[in-house]
C-alpha cells in the first residue's frame, strides 16, 4: 500500500475544493491555512533535487495569470490525468496569485505523487512585497495572513527537480557555487531565498552567448555560458537543462547547442508583452513535444490605473 | 540648548502678540486682524536654506570652448569611479547634495546644474530640446576630463534619466561602466504628458521668502525630506525685481514642445545602452511593454524604494546612497573602469 498522507475522506473535501478553485474562486482564510498545513508536511518530505519520472510536462512562469493556467491544463490535461512539474513564479504581477497558488498547492496536496511544484524567486517575503502578491492578499482578504501562510509554505518548495535522472528542472540556472548535484542535495533549503549564495543563484541565473561566468544584470545571481553548460551536464550525466524565469517570445526557447531550454508558461506576459506560452511535454519514451499557447479569451481583467507622476516636480 | 534658551527670550513677545490678537479679534474689519508679525516671525529656522559646503567639497564653473555656455558643478570625493549625477527637470545639480555626502567617502560625485537650472548660464537657457541637453553633457565631461576620462556611471533623475539614456546611447564616453535611471519610465510619462501643464500651472510661483519655496515643497508633497529641501529648492529660485518675490528659475511652461522628446523611444534606448543597468522606482512597479519584456529577459536591475515621492535621492539620501554603491561593487567599477575581468572564466 502507498503512503498516502491525506485520509481518504477528506478528498471529497479537496475535490470540491479544488473544483472551486478551478473557477477562478479563493478558499477562505481557514482553509488556505488547512491546505498549507498539508502541504508543508508533504513538501519538507521532498528533496532538494527531487525525482520525477516521466510521462511528465513541464511548464514555466505563471505569475498569476489564472485564466492561462486554466488554458494550460485544457491543452495539456487535467491533473492528474497528466503529470506536471512547474519550475516556479506562481505569484505577481498577474491579477490572480491567490487563486493560482491555492490552485497549484491544492492539487500538490491531493495528487501528491503526480504534481512537483519548485520554488521561483518570486517565491520570496520580499519579492512578492514589491510585485503584487502581497498586495493581492490585502485586497482580497482583508489582512496579511494569507500572504503569510503562503510564504512560510514557499520555504518549503523543492529548488530543483530531475526528471529521469537526465533532465534537470530548476527556476533560475547554475550557480559557480554548485558542481554537483549532491551539492545542491546537502543544503537547508527551508529560509527565504538569500541575496547570494548557491540558493539564490539557482533561482536568478540566466544562460548567456558568452562563455564562463558573468554577472547578471538582473543584480542577483550569474549568467552561465555553454561551456558552464556542458561541463556542468557532462559531470551530472545530464542530457538537458530545463528551465524558466525569462520571457521567451515564443514560450520555449533551446540555447547553448540543445543543452539549454528555456520554457515560458505566461502568455501575453503582464497582460501587454504579446508573447506566446509554451509547455514541454517529456513522454514514456523521454522524447520532448512543446506545446504552445496563446492567452485565454478574457472577460474584462480589471485595470490597475496608476497614479500620474509628477515627472517634472 | 540654544533653541530653548531662545524659546524663553520670545515668551514675553508671544504673549504680547496673544493679547494683541485677542484684542484685534473684537474689531469688525477682516483685515485689521492681520496681525503685525515682528520680522523675527518670517524666517522659520525649520525651512532655511541650507549651505552646499559640508555636502559637496566644492564647485566649478566650466566653460565650453567656442561657446558662452558656462556649466556649473558640484563635486565630492576623491577617489572611485565618478557618479555623475543629471537632475530632474526643474531641479539642480544641488537636489544631489545630501545623498552626495554618503556616497562621497568611497565614490566622486558630480552633480551639473543643466542648461535653463540652477547657477549654469548658456546663449539659450529655452532650448531643452534632448539633443542640446546631451551635447552639454558631453561638453562638460570633455571639458572636465579630456581624453582621459574616469570610469563615469551616469546617475539621471527624470528628465535628467532620459538625458543620461541619450548620452550613453551615443557610445561616446569612453569610460562609461554604468547606467542609472531615477523614476522615470517611457509609458507612463507620455501618459502623463497631458497633465503636465495643469500639474505645473497649480503649483504655487511666488514665494515671500526662500524660507516659504522650501516649506511649500515639503508641505506640498515634491519633496519629503527637509533637510535635502533647505539644500536643493533655494537653487531651484530666482529673484524676481519686478515682483519683489521669488519664483521659479527654470520656465518649464515654455519647454512643452521638447516634453516628448525627453521620453519616446527612451525604454528601447535604454535596452540598447551596452552597460550594467540599474532603474529606481518609487514606490510602485509601473513598467511599460519594453521594459516589461526586457526586466523579464533579465537585461537591467530593477529596484522599487518604497515610501518615497518622485526625488527618490532627496527623500532617501541613505538608501539612494547605497544602492548606489551595491551596483559600483556588484558591478566591480573601479575608478578606471570594470575590474576583475577574469570572472568569466569557467571555475575549474
Amino acid at each position: 500500500m502507498s503512503v498516502d498522507p491525506v485520509p481518504s475522506n477528506s478528498h471529497g473535501h479537496l475535490d470540491e475544493q479544488i473544483s472551486q478553485l478551478m473557477q477562478c474562486k479563493p478558499l477562505s482564510e481557514q482553509e488556505v491555512r488547512a491546505l498549507c498545513d498539508k502541504a508543508k508536511e508533504i513538501l519538507m518530505e521532498e528533496s532538494n533535487v527531487q525525482p520525477v519520472k516521466s510521462p511528465v510536462t513541464i511548464c514555466g512562469d505563471i505569475h498569476g495569470q489564472f485564466h492561462d493556467l486554466a488554458e494550460l491544463f485544457r491543452i495539456g490535461g487535467k491533473c492528474p490525468d497528466t503529470n506536471y512539474l512547474f519550475m516556479g513564479d506562481y505569484v505577481d504581477r498577474g491579477y490572480y496569485s491567490v487563486e493560482t497558488v491555492t490552485l497549484l498547492v491544492a492539487l500538490k496536496v491531493r495528487y501528491p505523487q503526480r504534481i512537483t511544484i519548485l520554488r521561483g524567486n518570486h517565491e520570496s517575503r520580499q519579492i512578492t512585497q514589491v510585485y503584487g502578491f502581497y498586495d493581492e492578499c490585502l485586497r482580497k482578504y482583508g489582512n496579511a495572513n494569507v500572504w503569510k501562510t503562503f510564504t512560510d509554505l514557499f520555504d518549503y518548495f523543492p529548488l530543483t527537480a530531475l526528471v529521469e535522472s537526465e533532465i534537470f528542472c530548476l527556476h533560475g540556472g547554475l550557480s559557480p557555487s554548485i558542481e554537483t548535484l549532491d551539492n545542491i542535495r546537502n543544503f537547508d533549503r527551508v529560509q527565504e531565498v538569500p541575496h547570494e549564495g548557491p540558493m539564490c543563484d539557482l533561482l536568478w541565473s540566466d544562460p548567456d552567448d558568452r562563455c564562463g561566468w558573468g554577472i547578471s544584470p538582473r543584480g542577483a545571481g550569474y549568467t552561465f555560458g555553454q561551456d558552464i553548460s556542458e561541463q556542468f551536464n557532462h559531470t551530472n550525466n545530464l542530457k538537458l537543462i530545463a528551465r524558466a524565469h525569462q520571457l521567451v517570445m515564443e514560450g520555449f526557447n533551446w540555447g547553448h547547442e540543445q543543452k539549454v531550454v528555456t520554457i515560458f508558461s505566461a502568455p501575453n506576459y503582464c497582460y501587454r508583452c504579446g508573447n506566446m506560452a509554451s509547455i514541454l511535454e517529456v513522454d514514456d519514451c523521454r522524447g520532448h513535444t512543446f506545446i504552445q499557447f496563446e492567452p485565454a479569451p478574457r472577460r474584462g481583467e480589471p485595470d490597475v490605473t496608476r497614479r500620474t507622476p509628477d515627472y517634472f516636480l | 540648548m540654544t533653541d530653548s534658551s531662545a524659546n524663553l527670550t520670545t515668551l514675553p513677545e508671544e504673549e504680547e502678540e496673544k493679547n494683541s490678537q485677542e484684542q484685534i479679534q473684537t474689531l469688525p474689519s477682516a483685515f485689521s486682524s492681520i496681525p503685525i508679525r515682528p520680522p523675527i516671525q518670517t524666517s522659520q529656522p525649520k525651512y532655511a536654506p541650507l549651505e552646499w559646503l559640508g555636502y559637496f567639497d566644492k564647485e566649478e564653473d566650466v566653460s565650453i570652448p567656442g561657446s558662452n555656455d558656462v556649466f556649473h558643478v558640484y563635486m565630492a570625493g576623491s577617489e572611485g569611479p565618478v557618479v555623475f549625477c543629471l537632475h530632474g527637470g526643474g531641479y539642480s545639480g544641488l537636489s544631489f547634495a545630501l545623498t552626495a555626502s554618503k556616497i562621497k567617502d568611497k565614490a566622486r560625485v558630480l552633480a551639473m546644474d543643466l542648461r535653463g537650472h540652477g547657477k549654469s548660464s548658456t546663449d539659450d537657457d529655452l532650448d531643452l530640446s534632448i539633443e542640446t541637453l546631451s551635447n552639454d553633457v558631453l561638453a562638460v565631461l570633455k571639458a572636465m576630463y579630456g581624453d582621459s576620462p574616469p570610469a563615469i556611471v551616469l546617475v539621471g533623475h527624470s528628465m535628467g534619466g532620459s538625458v543620461a539614456v541619450h548620452v550613453a546611447a551615443r557610445r561616446v564616453v569612453s569610460k562609461l561602466a554604468g547606467l542609472v535611471v531615477v523614476d522615470v519610465v517611457e509609458g507612463t510619462a507620455m501618459a502623463s504628458l497631458i497633465h503636465m501643464q495643469k500639474i505645473l500651472s497649480s503649483r504655487m510661483h511666488h514665494f515671500p521668502t526662500v524660507e516659504k519655496a522650501v516649506e511649500w515643497s515639503v508641505k506640498g508633497g515634491s519633496l519629503r525630506n527637509i533637510e535635502s529641501a533647505r539644500l536643493s529648492v533655494p537653487s531651484t529660485l530666482k529673484y524676481d525685481d519686478s515682483k519683489k518675490c521669488y519664483t521659479y528659475r527654470t520656465r518649464l511652461e515654455e519647454s512643452e514642445k521638447y516634453w516628448r522628446g525627453w521620453y519616446e523611444g527612451l525604454s528601447d534606448m535604454f535596452l540598447s545602452c551596452p552597460v550594467p543597468k540599474l532603474l529606481l522606482l518609487a514606490g510602485t512597479d509601473r513598467l511599460d511593454r519594453s521594459l516589461t519584456i526586457g526586466q523579464m529577459q533579465g537585461k537591467f536591475q530593477m529596484i522599487v524604494v518604497p515610501h518615497t515621492g518622485h526625488a527618490i535621492q532627496e527623500d532617501s539620501p541613505d538608501e539612494f546612497a547605497s544602492l548606489i554603491l551595491n551596483f559600483i561593487s556588484r558591478n566591480r567599477i573601479g575608478p578606471y573602469g570594470v575590474e576583475i575581468p577574469g570572472l568569466r572564466r569557467p571555475q575549474q
